[in-house]
């Protein structure tokens, strides 16, 4: 299956944080995806950027991470004996200790949603679409086409069209 | 360009359960939960009072923010997909009086009787009730609460509305008072608009500002003057407008109940400020559908109140959104919907 990528693109996000809240749902009160608050105050969203050289798929003494068919890093649960050497390299601080499981987790890309069709819940509920989801050519196609937007709103942002009213 | 996906548990439309929910309000809280429950069978009526759904993601916060395609075809999808039958510009209610937003109502349903006629109901109206100061001048036209102010805007923009009655902040100066995500939002858009000069006026300092201090620096940058430590004490007026503001400088005292330092103000340090219009956005308060009772209780601050499983006191009625919470953010919205939607399922099925 082609690659498939799970991009955030920070510039788009207005910090509302519904990606963690769908994510928050769907892992019962876990979220894979949170949002972080910066000492200046802008919201940005940590989760797993889902490496092409993951350091964790690395680092991991007992092999228990691997790459699904859509290039998504996956933790085994069964596999994972809790050292917490891929947090320790993760670039992002994606992996999170499950006490309950006393295992790794981390995103999965939804992989469950993914085997009956559906993408990942934070992309699709993101009510700016700061989240993508899909072959990495079209989510770079569409990252393009929300900045073309942007770059034409700031040129004829408060221009009066005569006719059409005001264009914004 | 796709939409926001509220039925995101599901691609169709499961078999029915025979089960009939109405949702009242269809902002994030309400659309989510109707996402939920149309993905597990029961059938879905929405009633907003404004002419279409999405509630303050279309009609409060800036298009720059939430693009309104995202939106717009969310909820199409859960008309035309998953059968969601929506009842616009109806306001469901019982003995309320004006809010903001209510310029579209056209058909008005009694709540007790709404009730009636479904299995379940979730009330999810949101805050639509600017808080106002109690100082001279608030009734002078030029005065906006932030919410009426955005709301017209976005109307405007939505198609809904002309821009004759928007107020024509092009080359006018423009007071917004408060410093949180509406604050700012109403800051941008007079911006946008062409105003020649826009102030903010904030009782504490930036580091306190609701909306963080990057929004408000992004201001600054774009020439709002900010004015920190400031609140005002009277709208002057001339022929029943707004001319300029009285404002008075504060210091930080010891924090209070919130934990942010109280602002206090100091004596003889007034000043005036030459504006045409002046924007509230201190605030705002819960709305729900109905202002006499109905048999449900709602807290001092006027938040239905709701048990775990966010059934409010009256049995079948289910409460989400910042209706119960108070004013938040759209995914703390979503998720309560969410929630409230699993309950109402459960409770449904008699489990």
């Amino acid at each position: 299956m082609a690659r498939r990528i799970l991009h955030v693109d920070y510039s788009l996000c207005i910090g509302c944080e519904t990606c963690q809240s769908v994510c928050d749902f769907l892992h019962h009160g876990k979220p894979n995806i949170r949002i972080y608050y910066t000492e200046s105050g802008l919201p940005i969203p940590i989760n797993c950027r889902h490496c092409e050289k993951a350091p964790c798929m690395n680092v991991c003494p007992s092999n228990a991470i691997y790459k699904d068919t859509d290039g998504a890093v996956i933790i085994d649960p069964k596999k994972c004996i809790g050292c917490l050497m891929c947090l320790a390299v993760c670039p992002f601080g994606a992996p999170s200790y499950d006490a309950r499981l006393k295992v790794v987790t981390k995103c999965d890309m939804c992989a469950d949603r993914r085997r009956v069709g559906l993408e990942p819940a934070c992309s699709e509920m993101c009510p700016a679409e700061a989240v993508f989801f899909g072959r990495p050519e079209e989510v770079e196609d569409e990252i393009r086409r929300r900045t073309a937007e942007k770059i034409a709103r700031e040129r004829i942002s408060s221009t009066v069209m005569e006719s059409i009213g005001r264009i914004l | 360009m796709k939409g926001m996906r509220f039925a995101f548990l599901c691609r169709e439309k499961p078999e029915p359960t025979g089960k009939k929910v109405a949702i009242i309000g269809a902002g994030p809280a309400g659309l989510s939960a109707a996402g939920y429950l149309v993905c597990h069978g029961h059938e879905v009526h929405i009633y907003d009072k404004l002419p279409e759904p999405g509630g303050l993601m279309l009609f409060g916060i800036p298009e720059f923010r939430i693009p309104i395609y995202r939106v717009r075809k969310g909820y199409e999808e859960l008309e035309n997909v998953f059968e969601v039958k929506f009842f616009p510009k109806t306001k469901v209610a019982f003995g309320n009086g004006e809010e903001e937003g209510d310029e579209f109502v056209e058909n008005v349903v009694n709540f007790n009787e709404l009730v009636e006629k479904y299995d379940a109901v979730l009330i999810a109206t949101g805050t639509w009730e600017s808080w106002m100061p109690n100082i001279e001048g608030v009734e002078l036209e030029g005065v906006y609460p932030a919410l009426d102010y955005l709301f017209k805007i976005k109307s405007a923009k939505l198609g809904h509305m002309s821009w004759d009655e928007v107020p024509p902040i092009e080359g006018k100066r423009v007071m917004v008072v408060g410093a949180g995500h509406t604050a700012v939002d109403a800051a941008m858009e007079s911006l946008l608009l062409g105003a020649e000069k826009v102030y903010m006026s904030y009782r504490r300092t930036i580091r306190e500002a609701p909306a963080g201090a990057y929004e408000i620096n992004l201001l600054k940058q774009r020439g709002v003057k900010w004015l920190e430590l400031t609140v005002p004490v009277r709208i002057v007026g001339e022929y029943g407008k707004v001319v300029a503001v009285e404002l008075q400088k504060c210091k930080l005292g010891e924090p209070d109940e919130s934990g942010r330092r109280r602002p206090i103000p100091i004596e003889g340090s007034n000043f005036q400020i030459d504006v045409d219009y002046v924007v509230f956005a201190v605030g705002q308060r819960p709305t729900p559908p109905f202002a006499e009772d109905v048999g449900i209780a709602v807290d001092k601050k006027g938040r239905i109140v709701v048990d775990s499983r966010h059934m409010t006191s009256r049995e079948g009625v289910f409460a989400a959104g910042d209706v119960v919470i108070g004013p938040s953010k759209v995914g703390r919205a979503v998720l309560d919907g969410l929630l409230a939607a699993e309950s109402m399922h459960m409770w449904l099925l008699g489990r």
